[in-house]
């Protein structure tokens, strides 16, 4: 039924309807989003009186040796790197479950279970297990074996230092819903291609692949929104002190608004993040935009 | 009356009257309306279980008043937002930017207060009971807004059981510190534990160094922010000497380590020395063996340097703001007058082995070897100095010199280039209109 076809007290209580959770979302999403807005045109430190400085916020943060921009290249590292390793490993292991190797539902399971843990004991976790000292396993095995420590935590290396953590705690959840969107496929198309003399490598590229493509579209957006986002295991790694070395956008927007009280360029960090999440994620899911097959 | 008020009333009457005995003067506040003041305090490595104490016996003092003290680790992010609401607690201990609050005009000077009695010092002025230079870090205007509830001390930190076993000597000169190190590692342990996931630990020794090195009409250009001061040689060399410790002497993996991972290597005698303020004691408290006997020696003198060798870096820490728009900021200045007058300011002593910025807080009372070592470095001191360029700039301080200090330490850039970065940042500083720059300060006078 169309909205015009509604009585009028039906739109009259839909509207009512409504009304909570339009007002609720207005006060605390809507009225800050445009707060920010304004604000990241200002010089502002959060005390005085804000000051309109037009866009001059938004040129300092693409001036040469700026924060931001080395912030941004820390998140499409954060994003390629653990993204394609994570993609790549879900779609293997969410293959071979779906070919029933041995002890599939075991490695269903195994692989999950790092999701369920909070990032932030995640990143506490592996803070643990890199360690200097004489808690952390890792170095502890090095010593053993009479190799030098590396100190996993340091700044310098902390960034290559969390792909590995990445990639174990968010590999579960992309197999999980590859290996889903696998076991949606009907059998009869794997045993045509069977028939037909198709190689499983050949079954995957040719009835896989394209059958599940919506799926690893969305895999590959929140893997990207992620990236553009990620806060909590370098603040958690740097011990709330992130430096040049290992900020990301939002890390840093953190920083400039609550630490430096420098809260002008912060918001302005916050509105230029929420612009980019949004056009790169209009543009991947162009760039990943296929004919949709029906089964 | 019921038991629990009897026994308030009581111990009231008690502390008031043992401060009196003590020679303590005050006049209670009390118009017969109860007013409250708030106070958020700082919860580090000190606690606040002598702060609770000191505000019970203000309220049995002050019938008046009552006060609401309150702490936390993160009492920055909770009173972060009531500021800007302006709606801020009376009286603070934070790591706010307070320049920001104060040129804002957001804190309350003290100055009236630092002009009246003392509590417990008969004719004399507040202000007279305080170490010289305590207050001179946050004077705007020529009005003081902020006062420190603990006195710091720069120092090498070292096990004296474990020096008397190898027969080692705390070093004097940089030379005979670095030979220190040689025999450390020959006896299979690491010299030095370092902070390293806090590369700011480092910028006290640097400090210290390049004062070695300098005399303090040349020092001061630093903390003047002075024009090219940072691309002298001496501080160059300053640099260069820290980083030689870095590199040859931290313990492996230090760079990776937090603030407690490290000093925890260094009670567990892993590590030899770890250059810390005087919290440190307080801090690993409960992770040192309980016959272990801490000792400490100021930054040693650099063979050649120009700079006062006794001079000590040292100053106030853990500051009280008061906040203009709190609700009775007479009533906080007052209170903060009684946490740092002299009967307090021994209480503190002896329940936290540490020292506040009340001249002779520590005469009589019987404190720890650790805490005797620093007093002594005090005492043996011309000159307590300290910087503060990092509640003044703080941006090119969080990021500029410790994502520099950190490349320093890692063998990354040379001293030069140390110097280079910090200068051309501090140069951006000077040319942005909308950083405050005090007036020069140069050289104090003693």
């Amino acid at each position: 039924m169309s909205p015009q076809h509604l009585s009028r007290d039906t739109k009259r209580f839909l509207w009512i309807g409504i009304l909570p959770a339009a007002l609720l979302y207005g006060l605390f999403v809507v009225w800050p989003a445009i707060n920010a807005l304004m604000y990241s045109f200002t010089r502002w430190d959060g005390l005085s009186t804000p000051v309109w400085i037009g866009i001059d916020n938004f040129i300092n943060l693409f001036k040469s040796g700026s924060d931001f921009v080395t912030a941004i290249s820390h998140n499409i590292y954060l994003t390629v790197v653990p993204g394609s390793i994570i993609l790549t490993l879900a779609l293997f292991f969410a293959w071979m479950i779906h070919l029933k190797v041995a002890g599939s539902t075991l490695f269903r399971v195994t692989f999950f279970f790092p999701n369920v843990i909070a990032s932030v004991a995640v990143a506490l976790l592996w803070v643990l297990l890199y360690s200097t000292t004489e808690m952390g396993p890792i170095n502890n095995i090095r010593q053993a074996l009479h190799l030098e420590k590396i100190p996993f935590l340091e700044s310098a290396r902390l960034l290559q230092s969390i792909v590995p953590m990445m990639v174990w705690s968010a590999t579960g959840f992309y197999l999980v819903l590859f290996l889903a969107a696998m076991e949606n496929i009907p059998a009869d198309y794997y045993e045509a291609a069977h028939l037909d003399g198709a190689s499983p490598t050949l079954q995957f590229i040719r009835i896989t692949l394209p059958l599940m493509w919506d799926v690893l579209t969305t895999g590959i957006i929140f893997l990207i929104v992620g990236g553009l986002k990620f806060f909590d295991a370098v603040w958690v790694m740097e011990n709330g002190r992130p430096s040049p070395a290992t900020h990301t956008m939002s890390s840093l927007m953190y920083a400039k608004v609550f630490e430096e009280y420098n809260v002008g360029y912060g918001t302005a960090i916050a509105v230029l993040l929420f612009v980019l999440v949004l056009v790169v994620t209009r543009i991947s899911m162009r760039l990943l935009k296929r004919e949709r097959l029906e089964y | 009356m019921d038991r629990r008020t009897f026994l308030t009333q009581a111990s009231g009457c008690a502390a008031s009257a043992s401060l009196v005995a003590a020679g303590c003067h005050f006049d209670p506040i009390d118009d017969g309306k109860t007013k409250t003041i708030e106070v958020a305090v700082f919860e580090g490595g000190f606690g606040i279980e002598w702060h609770k104490d000191m505000a019970r016996r203000y309220e049995a003092m002050h019938p008046g008043v009552k006060v609401n003290l309150w702490g936390d680790p993160r009492v920055d992010e909770k009173i972060k937002p009531r500021v800007l609401r302006r709606n801020p607690p009376d009286l603070a201990s934070c790591t706010l930017p307070v320049w920001k609050l104060i040129t804002a005009g957001r804190l309350y000077p003290m100055d009236a207060a630092l002009a009246s009695p003392a509590y417990c010092a008969e004719g004399k002025t507040w202000k007279e009971t305080l170490r010289a230079g305590v207050l001179a870090d946050y004077v705007y205007e020529d009005k003081t807004y902020a006062l420190p509830s603990n006195l710091g001390v720069w120092a090498c930190w070292y096990s004296k059981k474990l020096f008397r076993e190898h027969g080692w000597d705390a070093p004097s000169t940089w030379d005979e510190l670095t030979a220190l190190c040689e025999k450390m590692l020959a006896a299979g342990i690491a010299p030095l534990a370092f902070q390293g996931k806090y590369p700011q630990y480092a910028w006290s020794t640097i400090l210290s160094c390049y004062q070695r090195l300098v005399p303090f009409e040349k020092w001061y250009g630093i903390e003047d922010f002075t024009k090219g001061a940072f691309l002298d040689p001496s501080f160059v060399k300053a640099a260069d000497l820290m980083q030689e410790l870095a590199v040859k002497y931290f313990q492996k993996g230090a760079l990776a380590m937090t603030h407690t991972e490290s000093q925890m290597e260094w009670a567990n005698g892993r590590a030899g020395m770890v250059f810390c303020g005087l919290w440190l004691k307080k801090e690993m408290e409960k992770a040192l063996p309980d016959d272990f006997e801490m000792g400490c020696f100021p930054v040693p003198m650099v063979t050649g340097g120009m700079g006062d060798p006794k001079a000590i870096y040292s100053g106030g820490a853990e500051s009280f703001f008061i906040f203009k728009d709190g609700k009775h900021p007479e009533i906080a200045a007052d209170f903060l007058k009684f946490l740092l007058s002299i009967e307090p300011a021994r209480d503190y002593v002896k329940r936290n082995d540490s020292l506040t910025p009340v001249i002779d807080c520590q005469v009589g009372i019987k404190i720890s070897s650790a805490l005797q070592s620093a007093v002594d470095a005090i005492e043996g001191s011309t000159r307590m100095y300290s910087d503060r360029l990092n509640t003044l700039y703080i941006e090119w301080h969080r990021t500029l010199v410790q994502q520099a200090q950190a490349d320093l330490l890692r063998g990354a850039i040379t001293g030069q280039q140390f110097a280079d970065r910090l200068e051309a940042g501090a140069e951006a500083v000077r040319n942005n209109p909308n950083i405050y720059k005090p007036p020069s300060r140069g050289v104090p006078a003693l």
